[in-house]
């Protein structure tokens, strides 16, 4: 049990390879550390990385996952989005943050993606303000931003380490948005599908490790939607003027279960055990889950 | 009068009676029958058969039944004796009487009683029913249970196995990494003893496999081996910044859709309210700080009125109303002043928008409401719409029924109407 002085909201051993298993987090003062967990008393890398709390991090290029360097962004209430790397101190190597005079949202999820080469990395962060946005680190410009009319409470790629193919975003009042990222129109961005799962905010969203196209989403009822994606025919489709527009599929509800009378804040998969996975919620237990049939779908 | 049956042939045993009781023509229906333990009767009319019977009979298990033209009653005995007659001899009419009342009423009982019994069987047998569903329901739950249970006992047993799994293959390769350790130190060790030997050759590196010095915080495998791949990491990224607009939002609050319609309310009302507030900032500047009042400035209004100085008094009420116009007494007293000024249509705006401000009709707004009614009533006659000040006039009148001066100007004005209709 190690404790620290400032309370952690957020955490991540995405950018860490898998020998040396460190685990960076994000605490309530805007601290981003990262800890080697058999000598906790010092963090191996720690910046004051923002001025509010930092709600969301997550980490690339550890773990045997893709390619590139290991690189961890963080989200944050002062609506900056700052991606680091752990070899350069202090300074981040990347900073999304509102124009001068703009006023901030909050930040309420980060995610990487499309890190399929060495140099190729998207960085998608959600606001409150229902606002998506998209940012391409290679060009360090704003690819894409979209606005889903609710809080954004999650966003999260199917796969890190590959072209972009998927992307949920999952918002307050029950509902989650499906994008097909394989397809981006000049005007009109992706396409996608959205659907309304329960009645209270939907936490998070976790694809499987196993099969990029079920994902569990996990709400403010206390309970866990397990849902598959279904491609359309055909993925794209030309519009009137010629230009490549993305066709969304379908999702489908598999099965359900309500574990809890409090929101489940947080859920992950293992990547090893098909089915198993783990959620956090806010009636201070941590269940262990297993899902099984998943070979027959 | 009935015609009364008296051929009958009985015969009797220890404990029954048999009697046989032709009946010609009528229609014989179990109906006709009537028995109690000592009274029987047959009645199909016009024929009449009637018997007060020696003795009580069980009349729950007597039978009757009925033949061609013929009724074959057996009546069993309550007592085993044998009658001397069928009916009793001495039977005087009061007897008669009486034991027929009495025959009804017990058979009005024993119905009851029947109905009474029918009911609390059907009782019994819905709550079978409804036992018996439960049952079924409950079974089927079971069944579904039993299932999900097995099927989780199953898939424990495949974790448990899965972990072991990993746990063996775990160390099998720890042993196995050893091994080839151990096989390196050897080769290393081969290798330097023969430099010691030869001249100092720099060591190229011809082994594959790179040893590395222990992390000392990683307790029980003294050496790991790198990847093959000596991967070369890009270097960190050159920092820069992407500047963001955001979608923008007034509250500070997340966006929910169910709470847009709320959200716009409050900010059309905000933006209400200061558009009140400054569009009168620029132009009532002429105005000294305390005078920006409406209370102030409706004070201000009526004393101009009793002054007589109507001009004045609309330009106070105005400037009133332009700060708070939701107060009706300030159109009611500007109606004042337009209908002294003869403005009668603005009177009549005034009083009318005064009206609807006053709406909840209440006992408070009484007063408020007769004058603003008066007031457009009079403006409705000077221009000579006589139909609608007299409505307004009623109106008036309906509020405060007391008040003598509108019952007169009332009068006057039907008669104005009458006077009127009868020229054309």
């Amino acid at each position: 049990k190690i404790e620290k002085a400032k309370p952690i909201k957020c955490g991540t051993f995405g950018a860490t390879s898998l020998q040396q298993r460190y685990l960076a987090t994000g605490d309530f003062a805007g601290n981003l550390n990262i800890w080697n967990l058999e000598a906790p008393e010092i963090p191996v890398y720690s910046v004051k990385g923002h001025k509010e709390i930092i709600n969301s991090i997550d980490g690339v290029g550890g773990l045997g996952i893709g390619e590139g360097a290991p690189e961890i962004v963080t989200g944050s209430r002062d609506g900056t989005v700052k991606v680091w790397d752990p070899r350069q101190k202090d300074t981040p190597v990347a900073n999304m943050e509102p124009v001068q005079g703009e006023s901030k949202r909050d930040c309420w999820t980060v995610a990487f993606g499309n890190a399929y080469n060495q140099e190729e990395r998207v960085v998608c962060a959600g606001y409150d303000n229902g606002d998506i946005k998209l940012f391409d680190l290679k060009t360090m410009s704003l690819r894409w931003e979209t606005n889903i009319k609710n809080g954004v409470c999650s966003v999260e790629f199917d796969r890190k380490d590959v072209n972009m193919n998927k992307l949920v975003a999952t918002s307050l009042e029950g509902k989650f948005h499906v994008f097909d990222m394989r397809t981006q129109h000049p005007t009109k961005g992706f396409a996608s599908v959205s659907e309304k799962a329960q009645k209270s905010t939907i936490w998070q969203v976790r694809h499987l490790p196993q099969n990029r196209d079920i994902f569990m989403t996990s709400g403010g009822a206390g309970s866990l939607h397990l849902w598959k994606y279904e491609y359309p025919a055909q993925r794209s489709r030309k519009d009137s003027e010629g230009a490549e527009m993305g066709v969304a599929g379908s999702v489908s509800l598999l099965q359900n279960v309500t574990l809890s009378t409090q929101p489940i804040s947080s859920l992950d998969w293992s990547p090893d055990k098909k089915g198993l996975c783990v959620c956090g919620a806010f009636d201070q237990t941590v269940r262990v889950l297993i899902v099984t049939k998943l070979n027959k779908i | 009068m009935p015609v009364w049956l008296r051929e009958y042939s009985w015969r009797q045993s220890a404990s029954a009676v048999y009697l046989s009781l032709p009946v010609r023509g009528g229609r014989i229906s179990p109906a006709s029958i009537f028995c109690s333990d000592q009274y029987l009767k047959v009645s199909i009319p016009p024929f009449l058969f009637e018997a007060i019977l020696y003795a009580p009979i069980d009349d729950t298990n007597s039978t009757a039944k009925i033949g061609n033209g013929i009724i074959f009653f057996t009546l069993y005995k309550k007592e085993a004796a044998m009658w001397d007659s069928l009916t009793l001899a001495n039977a005087n009419k009061e007897k008669l009487q009486y034991l027929r009342e009495n025959a009804v009423l017990k058979a009005h009982e024993k119905a009851k009683e029947e109905t009474e019994a029918k009911k609390v069987t059907k009782q019994e047998n819905k709550k079978y029913a409804l036992e018996a569903t439960m049952k079924l329901e409950a079974a089927e739950r079971k069944r579904i249970e039993d299932l999900k249970e097995m099927e989780r006992q199953k898939v424990t047993e495949e974790l448990e196995l899965w972990k072991k799994q990993q746990k063996d293959a775990e160390k099998h390769k720890r042993v196995q990494k050893e091994w080839q350790v151990h096989q390196e130190v050897e080769q290393l060790k081969e290798k330097k003893k023969e430099k010691m030997n030869k001249t100092r050759i720099p060591n190229e590196g011809t082994s594959k496999t790179r040893l590395k010095p222990t992390k000392g915080s990683h307790g029980s495998c003294s050496i790991f081996s790198e990847n093959l791949k000596e991967e070369q990491l890009p270097a960190p990224r050159s920092g820069a910044t992407i500047k963001i607009n955001f979608t923008s939002r007034v509250f500070p609050t997340a966006l929910r859709e169910s709470r847009i319609a709320e959200e716009e309310e409050w900010l059309h009302k905000q933006a209400e309210a200061r558009r009140t507030i400054s569009a009168d900032l620029s132009e009532l500047e002429d105005l000294k700080e305390e005078e920006k009042n409406a209370d102030w400035l409706k004070d201000k209004g009526n004393k101009m009125f009793a002054m007589g100085n109507y001009l004045a008094a609309v330009n106070a009420y105005n400037f009133a109303v332009r700060l708070n116009n939701k107060l009706p007494l300030l159109y009611l007293n500007r109606a004042a002043c337009h209908l002294k000024l003869r403005n009668l249509h603005k009177a009549i705006e005034d009083s009318s928008k005064a009206l609807e401000l006053l709406t909840p009709p209440v006992p408070d707004n009484e007063s408020a409401r007769v004058k603003a009614y008066v007031r457009r009533g009079t403006a409705f006659c000077q221009l000579e719409l006589y139909t609608e000040g007299l409505q307004d006039y009623e109106a008036a009148l309906k509020i405060d029924p007391k008040n003598k001066t509108i019952e007169k100007d009332a009068e006057k004005i039907r008669h104005l109407i009458q006077g009127t209709t009868q020229d054309s």
